[in-house]
C-alpha cells in the first residue's frame, strides 16, 4: 500500500467503521469529519490517491469539496458515500471521470464492494504514476 | 174560385102550387060532362029495354034503336074518354107529385149546399172584389172588412197600388209588373202584397189576390172581378220563419267551423260562410249545382266522398278525427269532421251533413308538444345520470334511458309501479322521497354502495322534490360515481405514497447514517471477532487471548446470533427506508426502450434464485406459462424499476400460492398490445382475494402477511412505479378461489412525465 485513503464523513461511526474495515483490508486510512480538516491534512503533504467523500458535510457539500480537491490534486480519485436518497451525480463531476458506479448509498450492508473499488482505484492510480 | 150566384128561390117555390090548382080546374068540366052522360044513358037504356020487353011497336023500336045506338056509342066514347082523361089526370098528378118530390129534394140539397157554401164563405178568409175599367175598387164583399179589419169605404174608389204605399215603394219592380198585367187586362193569380192598415189596425195587412178581367156581351173590358185572401198570419209566420232562418243562417255563418251538407254525388246542398271561404268562393256559388265536383286535391275529394258514402251506407254518424283538406290557397289544413246522415225534406235522396273543425293549429300545437316532449326525453335520456320520476306515493312516472337500462325495464312497463319494486336497491330512499316532498328541499346521499353483477359500485343519490303546478312528486337522480371514487381513492393512495416518499426523503439521510453505523458496525464486529483476519490473531496473541476459545464463547452465549440479528434488523430497516424512498418522483434519465420478453425472462431468473427457506416457497415448483404477444417487443420504461415491479408481483403470487397450498401452482406471464398501452400481466391460480383486500391492496403498509413477513410496501411501490413514474396503470382483478391477475399498462406513446 503506497498511499492513504482519505475519508471525509461527519458521522463518526460511519467514519470509524469504514476506517476499521479498510484498515483491516490493509490500507492506510485518514478520516476527517470536515473538508477543512482534510484540506489541512493534505496541505501538510500527504499523498492520497483515493478519497471516499460524504455529501452532506458541516462546512460544505461533497460536490464542492470534490471540485476543490480535484482542482488542487488532479490525480485524486473519488468515491461518493451518501445517505441522501435523491443524490445524482452532477454533470461536471461526470466530466472528471466519475460515474454512477462511484456512488455508494448509505447504509452499506457490506463494505466489501467499496473496499474493492478503493483498492482498484488506488492500483490504477499507482500504475499511471 | 167560388162565384156566388143569386139563388132562384121564388121561381122554385111558386111553381108547384100553381100547377096543382091548374090541374084540378082542368079536371072539373070533363067530370061534369061524364057524370051527365052517364045519368042520361042509364035513364034511356032502362026505358028502352022495358019498352022492348013489353012488346011495343016495331017502328017505335027501330026509332028508339036508331036514336039509342049513337047515344050509347056516344056515351061509351064519352065514358072511355072520361076514363082516359081520368087516367091521364091520374098519371099527370103522379108525375107532378114525383116532380114535386124531386124539386123538394133538389131544393133541400140546394139549401144544404147553399148553407154549406155560406158557412164556407163566411168561415173562409176569402172575399170578392170587383174593379171598374179604371182599375178602381167598386165592390168588396162583407168578408173583406171582417177579415182585414179595413173599412170597405176606405178602399172603394182606389187602385190597389194606392193602397200599398210601403210595399209599393219597397218593391216597385213587383208592382210595375202587376200593373202591366192589369193594364193588359190579363188574368192573374196569387199576387201578394202588403196593404196600408188604413186605420183600425196598427200594422199593414198582407193580402193575396187573384183576378179575372170582366167583359160585357160585346167583349168590352169593364173591370176585374176576383177574390182576395188575408195572408197576414201566414205572411207573419213566413216572415218569422224567414227571420228564424235568417238567424240560423247568420249563426251558421258566424260559426268559424265549416258546416255543409252534400248529397251522395258530392254536390253542396248547404254551406256556411266558413265553408265557402275555405273553397275560396261564395255560399251561393258553392251550393249552385253547377259548382264543380272535383274541387280540390283529387285524393282528398275522393276520400271525402268515400267517407260520405260510408256514412250514408251505414246511416250512422261518424267522426273523422283527422282529415286533410287543402284549401283554395293551397294551405293544407287538418280538419276534424263530424259527418251526420240526413235526408232533406222534399228530397228523397240521402245527404251528409258535415261539421268540420279546423284543428290545424291544435295539431301543430300537439305536434309541437310531442316534439318538445321528445326533445325533453332526448335530453333526459342523453344524461348519464339515472333519472326516476315518482309521484308522492313512490309510483314511477318517468324513467330516462339510463334508468331503463339500470332497471332492465322500459318506461312504459315501469309506469305506475312502485319504484322500490323496480329498483330494489333504492327502496330505502322512499323516506327521502317523502321528506323531500314535504320539506321541498333536495336530499343527497353521497357514495351509496350498490352491487352490480358482483362488482361494487358507488352512486350519489339525489332526491329532488317536484313542485311545479302543484303536481308534487320527486325525481331521484343517481350518478354512478364508481370511476370517480376509484380515481379519487387512487389519488388518495398516490398522495399517501408521495407523502410517504417525501417523508422518507426528508428523513432518509438522518436514518441512513445510524443504519450505516449499525450495519457497518455489525460487519466490522463480526469480522474482528472471527478467525478470518490476520490482524485479529496478532492482537489476540499480543493480549494473550485464545481467539478460537473466544469464538467458542461467543457462540455458546449466542452473541454471534445476536449480532447477526442486529445486522438483519438493520438490513430490514434499510430496505423499508429504500422502499419508502421509491415513493418520490424520479428523473426520466433512466428510461430507455426495453425488450419486454428479455425483461420477463430476467425477472423469472431473479425470482427463481429468490428461493427462500424461511418464506417456505420454492419458485421452481411453480409452472410458468408464457403468452407473449409477438407484436409487442420494445417498451419505453425504466428497466430496473419495472423489473422490480414484475419481481414483486411474481414473488407475491408465489408466496400467496405457497401459503394457500395451491395444488398445482401456475403463473401465466402474458403480454399484449392495446391501442395506447403495452400490457404485461401476471396471472396466478392461487387463492385469490376478497373485495375488501382488493380495495386496499395498493395502500402503503397494507399487508395480509404475518407481521414481519412483508413490509406492506411491495405492491404500493409497484403501483407507484407504474402509475406515477411511468404514467401507466396497475390494476388487479380477482375473486376468492379464482386466482389473481395483475395487469401493468405502460404507455406506448412516450410522454413527457410530469
Amino acid at each position: 500500500m503506497t498511499g492513504w485513503v482519505l475519508i471525509v464523513d461527519d458521522e463518526e461511526m460511519i467514519r470509524e467503521n469504514l476506517k476499521a474495515y479498510l484498515e483491516d483490508e490493509g490500507m492506510g486510512v485518514a478520516a476527517f469529519e470536515s473538508v477543512t480538516l482534510a484540506l489541512y491534512w493534505l496541505r501538510d503533504g500527504a499523498r492520497c490517491p483515493v478519497c471516499v467523500m460524504d455529501m452532506r458535510l458541516p462546512d460544505m457539500d461533497g460536490n464542492t469539496a470534490i471540485r476543490i480537491f480535484h482542482e488542487l490534486y488532479p490525480e485524486m480519485e473519488f468515491l461518493i458515500h451518501t445517505g441522501s436518497s435523491s443524490y445524482s451525480l452532477p454533470e461536471d463531476l461526470r466530466t472528471m471521470g466519475l460515474d454512477d458506479s462511484r456512488v455508494y448509498r448509505k447504509p452499506l450492508q457490506d463494505m466489501a464492494p467499496l473496499a474493492a473499488a478503493v483498492r482498484a482505484l488506488a492500483a490504477s492510480r499507482e500504475m499511471r504514476s | 174560385m167560388f162565384m156566388p150566384r143569386r139563388p132562384p128561390r121564388d121561381r122554385f117555390r111558386s111553381a108547384p102550387a100553381f100547377d096543382c090548382k091548374f090541374c084540378l080546374k082542368a079536371l072539373i068540366p070533363p067530370l061534369l060532362v061524364f057524370a051527365g052522360i052517364a045519368e042520361a044513358g042509364a035513364n034511356g037504356a032502362g026505358l028502352g029495354w022495358e019498352q022492348l020487353a013489353a012488346g011495343g011497336s016495331a017502328e017505335k023500336i027501330n026509332y028508339t034503336v036508331l036514336v039509342l045506338i049513337p047515344l050509347i056509342l056516344f056515351g061509351v066514347v064519352a065514358l072511355f074518354w072520361c076514363w082516359l082523361q081520368r087516367q091521364e089526370a091520374l098519371h099527370r098528378s103522379r108525375q107532378l107529385q114525383k116532380e114535386l118530390n124531386e124539386r123538394q129534394r133538389v131544393e133541400h140539397a140546394l139549401r144544404e149546399s147553399e148553407s154549406r157554401f155560406r158557412d164556407v164563405t163566411e168561415a173562409a178568409s176569402d172575399w170578392i172584389w170587383e174593379m171598374d175599367e179604371n182599375l178602381r175598387f167598386t165592390y168588396l164583399s162583407e168578408r173583406f172588412q171582417a177579415l182585414t179589419g179595413i173599412a170597405t169605404e176606405n178602399v172603394l174608389g182606389l187602385t190597389r197600388w194606392e193602397l200599398a204605399g210601403v210595399d209599393f215603394s219597397a218593391r216597385p219592380q213587383k208592382w210595375r209588373k202587376h200593373r202591366e198585367t192589369l193594364e193588359k187586362h190579363l188574368p192573374f193569380r196569387d199576387f201578394s202584397y202588403q196593404t196600408l192598415s188604413l186605420g183600425g189596425q196598427d200594422t199593414g195587412r198582407y193580402l193575396k189576390v187573384s183576378g179575372k178581367p170582366i167583359h160585357d156581351e160585346r167583349g168590352r173590358f169593364c173591370g176585374y172581378r176576383g177574390t182576395g185572401t188575408d195572408i197576414t198570419e201566414q205572411a207573419k209566420a213566413e216572415a218569422a220563419l224567414y227571420q228564424s232562418e235568417l238567424r240560423l243562417r247568420r249563426i251558421i255563418d258566424l260559426v268559424p267551423h265549416m258546416i255543409f251538407a252534400r248529397d251522395r254525388s258530392g254536390h253542396f246542398l248547404l254551406a256556411n260562410r266558413a265553408t265557402a271561404a275555405a273553397y275560396g268562393t261564395t255560399v251561393e256559388a258553392l251550393i249552385d249545382p253547377a259548382y264543380p265536383l272535383n274541387h280540390g286535391v283529387p285524393e282528398e275529394v275522393e276520400q271525402r266522398l268515400a267517407d260520405d258514402l260510408a256514412v250514408i251506407g251505414d246511416w250512422e254518424s261518424r267522426l273523422i278525427p283527422e282529415e286533410v283538406f287543402t284549401d283554395h290557397a293551397g294551405q293544407v289544413r287538418t280538419l276534424q269532421t263530424m259527418k251526420i246522415p240526413f235526408s232533406e225534406p222534399g228530397a228523397n235522396d240521402a245527404a251528409v251533413l258535415s261539421v268540420a273543425i279546423d284543428i290545424t293549429e291544435q295539431k301543430q300545437a300537439k305536434e309541437e308538444v310531442a316534439r318538445m316532449r321528445l326533445y325533453l326525453k332526448n335530453i333526459i335520456d342523453s344524461m348519464p345520470s339515472v333519472l326516476i320520476g315518482v309521484d308522492p306515493w313512490g309510483y314511477i312516472t318517468v324513467l330516462n334511458q339510463p334508468a331503463e337500462q339500470t332497471g332492465g325495464i322500459s318506461w312504459e312497463t315501469a309506469q305506475g309501479r312502485f319504484f322500490g319494486e323496480v329498483f330494489p336497491q333504492l327502496e330505502r330512499q322512499f323516506d327521502q322521497v317523502q321528506q323531500a316532498i314535504r320539506h321541498g328541499n333536495p336530499i343527497k346521499t353521497p357514495r351509496m354502495t350498490f352491487e352490480v353483477e358482483g362488482e361494487l359500485h358507488y352512486a350519489d343519490v339525489m332526491v329532488y322534490p317536484l313542485m311545479a303546478d302543484q303536481v308534487s312528486g320527486a325525481v331521484i337522480r343517481i350518478d354512478d360515481v364508481t370511476a370517480r371514487v376509484r380515481i379519487e381513492s387512487m389519488m388518495v393512495q398516490t398522495e399517501k405514497m408521495l407523502s410517504v416518499g417525501g417523508l422518507a426523503a426528508g428523513m432518509a439521510h438522518e436514518i441512513n447514517n445510524p443504519l450505516g453505523a449499525i450495519l457497518q458496525g455489525s460487519q466490522n464486529i463480526l469480522r474482528r471477532i472471527g478467525p478470518g483476519l490476520a490482524q485479529n490473531h496478532t492482537v489476540a496473541d499480543a493480549l494473550g487471548v485464545d481467539l478460537n476459545q473466544l469464538n467458542r464463547y461467543l457462540q455458546e452465549r449466542g452473541i454471534l446470533r445476536l449480532l447477526e440479528g442486529i445486522r438483519e434488523a438493520g438490513a430490514r430497516a434499510a430496505k423499508i427506508v429504500a422502499d419508502m424512498l421509491s415513493f418520490s418522483r424520479r428523473s426520466e434519465a433512466l428510461f430507455a426502450l426495453v425488450d419486454i420478453e428479455d425483461m420477463m425472462e430476467t425477472v423469472l431468473r431473479l425470482a427463481a434464485s429468490d428461493y427462500d427457506l424461511k418464506k417456505k416457497y420454492d419458485f421452481k415448483r411453480i409452472k410458468i406459462e408464457r403468452a407473449y404477444d409477438s407484436a409487442l417487443r420494445l417498451v419505453y420504461c425504466d428497466k430496473t424499476e419495472i423489473e422490480q415491479v414484475l419481481l414483486n408481483l411474481l414473488k407475491n403470487a408465489a408466496q400467496a400460492m405457497a401459503a394457500a397450498g395451491t395444488p398445482s401452482p401456475r403463473i401465466v406471464l402474458r403480454t399484449a398490445r392495446e391501442t395506447d398501452y403495452a400490457v404485461l400481466e401476471v396471472i396466478d391460480n392461487g387463492p385469490g382475494m376478497e373485495e375488501k383486500t382488493l380495495k386496499r391492496i395498493f395502500e402503503p403498509f397494507f399487508t395480509t402477511k404475518d407481521v414481519g413477513v412483508g413490509t406492506g410496501l411491495g405492491l404500493s411501490v409497484s403501483y407507484f412505479i407504474v402509475t406515477e413514474q411511468h404514467n401507466g396503470r396497475l390494476s388487479v382483478a380477482s375473486k376468492p378461489g379464482q386466482g389473481v391477475c395483475f395487469s401493468i399498462r405502460l404507455p406506448l406513446v412516450r410522454e413527457k412525465l410530469s
